[in-house]
């Protein structure tokens, strides 16, 4: 096993960091009409039940990266060869590099929707992502210590965007809410689906793992980090109700937006605006871990191939993909494409691989 | 060597990605600020665009010696259209420069728009983001197209600021909110129905002529000013109103409220004849009253007065909201929180039978300095 230099580490914080980051993207922008559609009112259950259920899965990443940590490397990529063999290992490590650029590019195309939509109407796709992938090479060029800076600043420049919520408590109909629990099991854990959009991200650690100095302290960060996206979404979700009621979120793409329309500071005007400006920098650290993950997994599985070589390539796959997605439609698509290809990975392929690493100790025990 | 290609090509890069997009500088472009529209019958509309007027000063510090002070834009347009048509489009072509619509303050209707019905005016404001939503709508008792142009107003500030400066004080007196947020909150809300105020140009200002009251997208009925006062006290917790009471014939109090607050309760939403019970809490003051008619010592009888009279009216009004079939008051979305597996298919009929209960109990502070 090759020990991973110590200046390439980072610390235990990165756990809080770098899932949060990755979780708080552009899905919160639609995501509360989005989850009200099915469950109405009670949709906050909804996005608490799979904020909890995000805990779980984090419980079963960390127990299956560190039953690993004892065989070598404790990521996705080696557990993918070590209890699959050379192979197939080989070819779900490809399938978990597809997911992850889908996931780069419907997040990359989404803002630039947003963009298009909102601010610049002639903004072109092919010339804004050219851009932004130029500020990803560089941050991802630098190594995950930058990475981790950027995500931590992503959280820090999101504070100011969601303190922009004091402003719907004037308008706020709390009989928007009532009456709790009017809608069935099924409706509820149907909007808990659609939710997994927004919630996807925090599974990069899987990736992430063996860069984190001291993983023993790294647990608890991971769960808070969780806990503050849940609280978050459920604060969004509460909002919006609150602020919109039924009939209008239904009737609304990107509620978070529409709020910030009638936000009126004396001295500032379009509010909305400087926030989508700052979702932006929202988005950098996204694309560079993901582009920073897709390099590092052609490096194990061809090590020949330099890091520095690889990211341009996948930069330039990023650009071309994300450019193939032409419009509203199609960007839609994409994200409920991830939608359920993230839900099938977190919420059955984790727990599987679970079940298999544990087979294989059985197994390997019984032969010894 | 290499370092520099590479650093030398990131940066053309930049440069030649970046200013792909047309700017907005804030001199070189007319923002819009009011838009007002008259509905002329059979689809058409007037259609009336304000623009703010800076005016550029000559000579400064020249004490009026200088140079004559000018206005450098055009401040109004106004033209014939379609209903539902975008007025920075149709009169983009007699811009004197690029017409944005990024901070509209103020959107007009007139009362024969308003009873055509809304809806074109009302999706097409909402689809476009370029629009803010903290703006303010009026019914315009009379022509818009005058309200807008009109040159004799004692104030020099852009009309559509004057006007939202009147709406905004009045919203938090004894208007309730109609921003378009709240507006559109009511009109895209299930069992609700929107509201809006009405204005006047009389002369050289502008006045409230009370609220106006929609059936959907449509002008069915409008509410004095007093009668908002009940309007907002059973709409909003709110303050600072004035509710006249005229206790015996030509003698008159007023109550100013210092709070205000409402709250609702609902039995047997589900049956076909729902009980709503509102109560209504009161603290007001009184500065204005009729000699001799309160004291320290009279003010619990007279709250009892006004009690009953506050309870009548809020009662002749909803009475008056069911008969004609709107509820503004969003009584109906009360009763949706109140009952489990509500059932919307038949409320609107349900709505004209409901029993409505008003329970109000003032509270008079003080009563003013001297008695």
């Amino acid at each position: 096993m090759k020990k991973i230099n110590e200046t390439h580490t980072v610390g235990p914080l990165a756990a809080f960091f770098i899932p949060q980051a990755m979780q708080i993207g552009v899905g919160f922008l639609s995501f509360a009409s989005v989850v009200t559609k099915a469950s109405g009112q009670d949709a906050w259950i909804a996005v608490l039940i799979s904020g909890l259920s995000t805990l779980l899965v984090m419980w079963f990443i960390l127990r299956l990266l560190e039953n690993e940590r004892k065989y070598g490397t404790p990521d996705l990529f080696s557990v993918h060869y070590r209890i699959f063999g050379k192979r197939i290992g080989a070819i779900l490590n490809f399938l978990s590099f597809l997911y992850v650029i889908g996931f780069s590019v419907a997040y990359l195309r989404s803002i630039i929707e947003i963009l298009q939509v909102e601010i610049f109407n002639q903004l072109s796709t092919l010339s804004f992502s050219i851009l932004f992938c130029l500020i990803v090479w560089y941050i991802v060029i630098g190594g995950i210590r930058n990475i981790l800076g950027v995500c931590l600043l992503s959280f820090i420049y999101l504070v100011p965007v969601f303190s922009t919520a004091i402003f719907v408590v004037p308008h706020a109909h709390f009989s928007n809410l009532l009456p709790i629990f009017d809608h069935g099991l099924q409706d509820i854990l149907s909007s808990s689906f659609v939710s997994t959009f927004a919630y996807l991200g925090f599974e990069f650690l899987l990736f992430v793992y063996p860069f984190i100095k001291s993983p023993k302290d790294a647990k608890k960060w991971a769960y808070f980090g969780l806990l503050t996206t849940m609280y978050t979404y459920l604060m969004i979700v509460l909002l919006s109700i609150l602020f919109f009621g039924q009939g209008e979120l239904q009737n609304t793409i990107w509620p978070a937006l529409t709020f910030w329309k009638s936000v009126r500071f004396p001295f500032l005007e379009h509010i909305d605006i400087i926030c989508v400006i700052i979702l932006l920098w929202n988005l950098v650290p996204v694309i560079s871990l993901c582009s920073w993950v897709l390099a590092r997994g052609i490096k194990f599985t061809f090590p020949n191939v330099k890091m520095k070589y690889s990211l341009i390539g996948i930069l330039i796959l990023t650009i071309v993909l994300t450019v193939l997605i032409q419009n509203g439609e199609q960007v839609k698509q994409v994200g409920a494409l991830i939608n359920n290809s993230g839900f099938i990975f977190i919420y059955l392929y984790i727990p599987l691989l679970l079940f298999c690493q544990w087979l294989k100790k059985i197994l390997s025990g019984e032969s010894a | 060597m290499k370092r520099k290609i590479t650093l030398t090509s990131l940066f053309l890069c930049f440069i030649f990605l970046a200013g792909c997009i047309p700017t907005s500088i804030i001199d070189d472009i007319l923002i819009i600020e009011g838009e007002g529209y008259d509905y002329i019958g059979n689809g058409k509309v007037i259609g009336t665009i304000t623009m703010p007027n800076f005016v550029q000063s000559g000579n400064q510090g020249s004490q009026g010696a200088g140079m004559p002070t000018t206005a450098s834009m055009i401040r109004n347009l106004s033209g014939k259209t379609y209903d539902g048509k975008s007025l920075v489009d149709k009169f983009q072509s007699e811009g004197q420069r690029v017409i944005r619509p990024g901070k509209i303050r103020l959107i007009l209707y007139n009362k024969r728009l308003a009873k055509h019905g809304l809806a074109k005016q009302l999706t097409f404001r909402n689809r476009d983001p370029d629009v803010p939503r903290d703006l303010n709508l009026a019914i315009v008792d009379g022509s818009c197209k005058e309200l807008l142009t009109s040159e004799n107003y004692q104030t020099q500030i852009p009309i559509a600021r004057y006007v939202q400066d009147m709406i905004i004080h009045n919203n938090e007196q004894n208007y309730p909110d109609s921003d378009l947020s709240t507006f559109l909150y009511a009109y895209y809300g299930t069992y609700m129905d929107p509201f809006m105020p009405i204005i006047r140009k009389k002369d050289d200002h502008i006045e409230m002529r009370g609220l106006a009251l929609f059936k959907r997208d449509k002008y069915v009925m409008s509410i004095s000013e007093n009668k908002a006062f009940i309007f907002k006290m059973l709409y909003q917790n709110f303050n600072q109103g004035v509710y006249d009471f005229q206790f015996a014939p030509g003698k008159h109090i007023a109550l100013r409220n210092v709070h205000t607050s409402v709250s609702y309760n609902v039995r047997n939403g589900n049956s076909t004849s729902p009980e709503i019970f509102a109560k209504v809490k009161i603290i007001g003051q009184v500065r204005q009253a009729y000699p001799g008619s309160i004291s320290k010592a009279t003010a619990p009888r007279m709250e009892r007065k006004l009690e009953r009279d506050l309870a009548y009216q809020a009662k002749k009004l909803v009475h008056q909201l069911q008969k004609k079939g709107i509820d503004p008051l969003q009584l109906g979305d009360q009763v949706r929180s109140f009952t489990y597996h509500f059932d919307g298919k038949s409320w609107p009929e349900r709505y004209r039978q409901a029993h409505f209960h008003c329970k109000i109990s003032v509270k008079i502070q003080q009563t003013g300095i001297s008695s």
